[in-house]
């Protein structure tokens, strides 16, 4: 049983036109970018913290930073707690598709790391950055990243923690990547940022990161958790059991209402009786929605 | 794999999106060793030396040839599988092969590749990984047990937004050997897999990008048993986020809709009914780009051990060349 009140956070996926239930709903959902809809996602991020959220998590991108941006323009004073996940993939997995592959999008993507990014990160990992090594890429980039979001939300941005994007996260996983894993951590914590990873392999993580003595306590972990399994690999039953051996990390639930499949009363229900789970990332489209589904979450968590 | 036998060696060459994640993938699995990776690109080469620190990694296939493998998987863009999968064979660099779809780019060389890997005992497997989704399972049993009466009609289409705001003229996607291979190819496979071989009675080529580029296109089919079929495929449609995979069958009792989230029943005399994924566990034992992926190797690495020709395997996926073929010679 939870007895701790779940921390919950306002998800981007809607904001996206993402729905892991149906592409097609998504597609009837997703207005077209504009300022106006922009001007709407941050007005729903501001009522689901009106009603209970306590931050937002975001893929860092063009529409999420413009969120952030108005949101900071709309409330000067007033920090949102920001959960950052990068790399947003589909981003990059589509630029690969457009400038013909992986080595094409590299070489895009090393040209704007150095030319936007931290001059320090970039001298004190120039070594690494000039032969390749996967921990120096992925450091300057975190500081490519990072430059990004304080752009747009200011230097004084509250970032409670910048999570691994799935996708790095379970690809490094899978190649075994100690070292990688464990300078990540070390750079954003000398930055002060709490580490985060995104998964869809929560059990394995655990086990792996606890093999390579690697500090839970310290980390967020965002991963999914709902009442049918949707996307707990291997299965539910590990993916819980693993919980137990997660050693004090912030767990964040995703995939909570699995896409939409189940009922927030649903969602709650499973939830509270889940024991180490700290929160729960909840993505809502409307106004509405988010009136109604922050208030079942606040008033049950 | 019985407890003596040693792990399968597996060779990927291409390490694009795809190479990377069946590369990946592989790695997680107990009976296989990931021991040696091809790439062109030297930028490519230098991360794969320090992420895949056990494995041989080279820019030319021939490096491959003392390493005594037991598999290749073929991931190239498809114009350039034809010419490395004969050299597999030529030079004995490995037994067996997995190739991303399509076989190749032109039904006479996939035929003459599936002629060859048939003389030589080699287990081949072309990666239509759509087979392994739990939707499109479920729809090819609900049609097998005539849920819907006897089919009358199906419409198809594969949709992506890749190329919907790109400039034209875009390079890469002449790389990747036009829509019909790259997209086309997942939804008339799971067209050929449930209604068997397909005749093409009339193809419509829309080239938006480049004059000689095939980006948006639709073409009409028929069964042995005269059961007419219609396709649209496009890679420039807006707001297909994810490529998108549709059938829809009209039966004489029904109709049955199924894409990669859901399967739509509809009866004529009792109530309709709807499953998404969620209804019928999607879980794999380590997730990456999406469960059908694991499966697919899975089942790939197993008919291996089993010495099973998968189901997909280069003859039996000629039928999708065939459809492709007819579908190109109508266009020109």
């Amino acid at each position: 049983m939870n007895h701790n009140p779940l921390r919950l956070i306002v998800g981007d996926n809607p904001f996206h036109g993402i729905s892991h239930l149906s592409q097609q709903r998504a597609r009837e959902r997703t207005p077209p970018q504009t300022p106006q809809t922009t001007q709407q996602a941050a007005h729903i991020v501001e009522r689901s913290v009106e009603n209970g959220a306590n931050g937002f998590m975001f893929s860092v991108d063009e529409t999420t930073l413009a969120i952030i941006q108005q949101l900071r323009k709309n409330h000067p004073t007033s920090k949102t707690n920001l959960y950052a996940i990068a790399p947003y993939a589909y981003a990059y997995v589509r630029k690969a598709t457009q400038t013909g592959g992986v080595s094409g999008l590299a070489m895009n993507f090393a040209r704007n790391m150095l030319f936007s990014s931290n001059a320090k990160v970039i001298t004190t990992n120039l070594g690494g950055l000039a032969q390749f090594n996967p921990s120096a890429l992925l450091k300057t980039y975190t500081a490519y990243e990072l430059s990004r979001i304080k752009s747009a939300a200011g230097n004084d941005a509250h970032i409670e923690s910048f999570m691994l994007h799935e996708i790095i996260t379970d690809m490094a996983l899978a190649l075994n990547m100690e070292s990688l894993f464990k300078e990540y951590i070390t750079f954003l914590e000398n930055r002060h940022i709490r580490p985060g990873f995104e998964t869809r392999n929560f059990s394995i993580l655990i086990d792996k990161f606890n093999h390579w003595n690697i500090d839970l306590s310290k980390l967020t972990l965002t991963s999914s958790f709902n009442k049918v399994g949707f996307q707990m690999c291997p299965s539910k039953r590990e993916c819980e059991e693993a919980l137990k051996r997660a050693g004090g990390a912030e767990i964040i639930a995703m995939s909570v209402l699995a896409a939409g499949y189940l009922k927030p009363i649903e969602a709650v229900d499973y939830l509270t009786n889940l024991e180490g789970v700290s929160g729960a990332v909840i993505g809502v489209s409307g106004e509405h929605q988010a009136d109604e589904t922050f208030r079942v979450f606040r008033e049950c968590c | 794999m019985t407890p003596n036998q040693s792990p399968l060696k597996i060779g990927v060459v291409g390490l694009g999106k795809m190479g990377i994640m069946h590369a990946c993938l592989l790695n997680t699995m107990p009976n296989v060793e990931v021991q040696a990776l091809c790439d062109k690109s030297r930028l490519i080469r230098t991360i794969a030396k320090r992420s895949f620190k056990d494995a041989t990694v080279t820019d030319s296939l021939d490096k491959f040839a003392d390493l005594n493998l037991d598999a290749i998987y073929m991931l190239t863009p498809i114009p350039i599988h034809y010419p490395l999968i004969k050299q597999i064979y030529t030079k004995k660099l490995a037994k067996h092969i997995f190739v991303e779809k399509t076989l190749t780019s032109n039904y006479n060389q996939s035929a003459e590749l599936s002629t060859i890997a048939q003389t030589q005992d080699s287990i081949t497997m072309v990666g239509y990984m759509k087979r392994f989704s739990t939707t499109f399972n479920q729809a090819k049993q609900l049609l097998e047990e005539q849920a819907i009466g006897k089919p009358e009609s199906f419409k198809a289409y594969a949709f992506s937004s890749d190329f919907a705001n790109t400039p034209k003229s875009t390079p890469a996607s002449n790389a990747r050997g036009g829509v019909i291979e790259d997209l086309g190819s997942h939804i008339a496979d799971l067209a050929v897999w449930f209604f068997g071989d397909l005749t093409v009675t009339d193809t419509k080529i829309n080239s938006q990008l480049s004059p000689t580029s095939e980006d948006d296109l639709s073409f009409n089919v028929t069964t042995k048993q005269g059961l007419p079929g219609h396709f649209d495929v496009s890679w420039c449609k807006q707001n297909y986020r994810m490529p998108e995979f549709n059938l829809s069958i009209q039966g004489t009792t029904g109709n049955l809709d199924v894409n990669d989230d859901e399967v739509k029943l509809t009866l004529k005399n009792s109530p309709p009914k709807h499953w998404y994924r969620h209804d019928m566990n999607d879980n794999v034992g380590f997730l990456l780009g999406g469960p059908e992926y694991y499966r697919e190797n899975q089942y790939f690495i197993q008919s291996i051990l089993s010495k099973t020709p998968p189901e997909s395997n280069f003859k039996n996926t000629l039928s999708v060349d065939y459809l492709l073929e007819q579908v190109r010679r109508q266009s020109k």
